[in-house]
């Protein structure tokens, strides 16, 4: 769901750029403060995971197509600051290196793809979780990623009805329903990524409970 | 993963009961798959319409497109100047995933992690 050049009118793309960079700012601070020594070869590994499989497109319905986009997987796997950093990156490269997704709407993409999937997934995944008292982890993950593809797209529409490009009842039904669909692809491909590199805690300290 | 049982009778559990491994063979793993989707299986996906370019064409917006930035060195992952499909989107993967990891690795053994600066890296620690 890369938004590309023109999709949105000036007083939204500007106002976007200057939350998305403050946004990457911030995340870069938090990773600063967040992220060990030993980790920073696998958040480059996952981004650049993300970056391939963001790829993949497969088809929907005969009609459209969609891909992994990783934010639920980055801020599950990192915490949310560091998954928006991550996803920063790979919206970055994808614009200035390969053309996918605009120069103008960066901000934009890293406020959707970024920001709003990162915390949407990590959001209803620690809530589950939670909740769940960590039965159902995979399934969790999956209903978190899920999640993360329907409120990223969300964030799109409003943008895109912000803009005047559309009404927003039509703008959000339109991106909801199609990515409703293609978030099943992003809660399995998350499930299974997630449920391959977590693991559970070797001494589970008593009253540990509070990381990130 | 193994005794899930025993563990969840023995207290419950959360979010923070999980972490990243460490285990090597896992993230070798990770590395050949990243290399392997990006190489070999992204020239098979599907070119439809994603997502968002549907809504735009059947809300007859997709025209509203234009560019913007047009000095991206590997347009629309095809490299130029090899032959075949496969060769154009795969490289194209293969030198993605490249950028990816040299970006990040720079960006956060730069930024992240207190005292990890200028260990014999050769990088200044960028910030301050």
């Amino acid at each position: 769901m890369h938004i590309p050049d023109g999709f949105l009118d000036t007083k939204v793309w500007i106002t976007t750029t200057v939350i998305g960079a403050s946004a990457a700012a911030y995340s870069l601070k938090r990773t600063k403060l967040a992220l060990q020594p030993d980790k920073v070869s696998m958040v480059a590994l996952i981004g650049a995971f993300v970056f391939a499989a963001q790829m993949i497109n497969f088809p929907i319905a005969g009609a459209t197509s969609g891909h992994f986009l990783g934010g639920a997987l980055t801020a599950i796997l990192f915490g949310p600051w560091i998954g928006t950093l991550i996803m920063a990156a790979v919206l970055a490269i994808q614009a200035i290196v390969f053309h996918d997704g605009g120069v103008t709407v960066l901000g934009a993409n890293v406020l959707c793809a970024g920001v709003i999937s990162c915390f949407a997934g990590y959001g209803v995944y620690r809530a589950g979780m939670a909740l769940s008292r960590g039965r159902g982890r995979i399934i969790i993950t999956f209903l978190a990623s899920w999640l993360s593809i329907v409120a990223a797209s969300a964030g799109v529409a409003l943008l895109l009805s912000w803009s005047g490009t559309f009404e927003l009842g039509t703008a959000l039904g339109a991106m909801i329903s199609w990515h409703s669909l293609i978030g099943i692809g992003e809660g399995a491909i998350t499930a299974v990524v997630a449920g391959f590199l977590l693991e559970r805690k070797m001494t589970l300290a008593k009253g540990e409970m509070q990381h990130a | 993963m193994l005794n899930d049982k025993e563990t969840n009778a023995a207290g419950a559990e959360s979010a923070s009961s999980y972490v990243i491994t460490v285990n090597k063979t896992k993230w070798i793993i990770m590395l050949a798959s990243t290399f392997a989707v990006a190489g070999l299986l992204s020239p098979w996906a599907s070119s439809s319409p994603d997502g968002l370019e549907r809504v735009a064409e059947d809300h007859g917006f997709l025209d509203s497109a234009k560019t913007v930035f047009n000095w991206a060195p590997i347009p629309d992952y095809e490299v130029a100047g090899l032959s075949g499909n496969a060769l154009k989107v795969g490289s194209a993967g293969v030198i993605g995933v490249l950028v990816m990891l040299a970006a990040l690795w720079v960006i956060s053994r730069n930024y992240g992690g207190r005292g990890n600066h200028g260990d014999g890296s050769g990088m200044p620690a960028a910030h301050k």
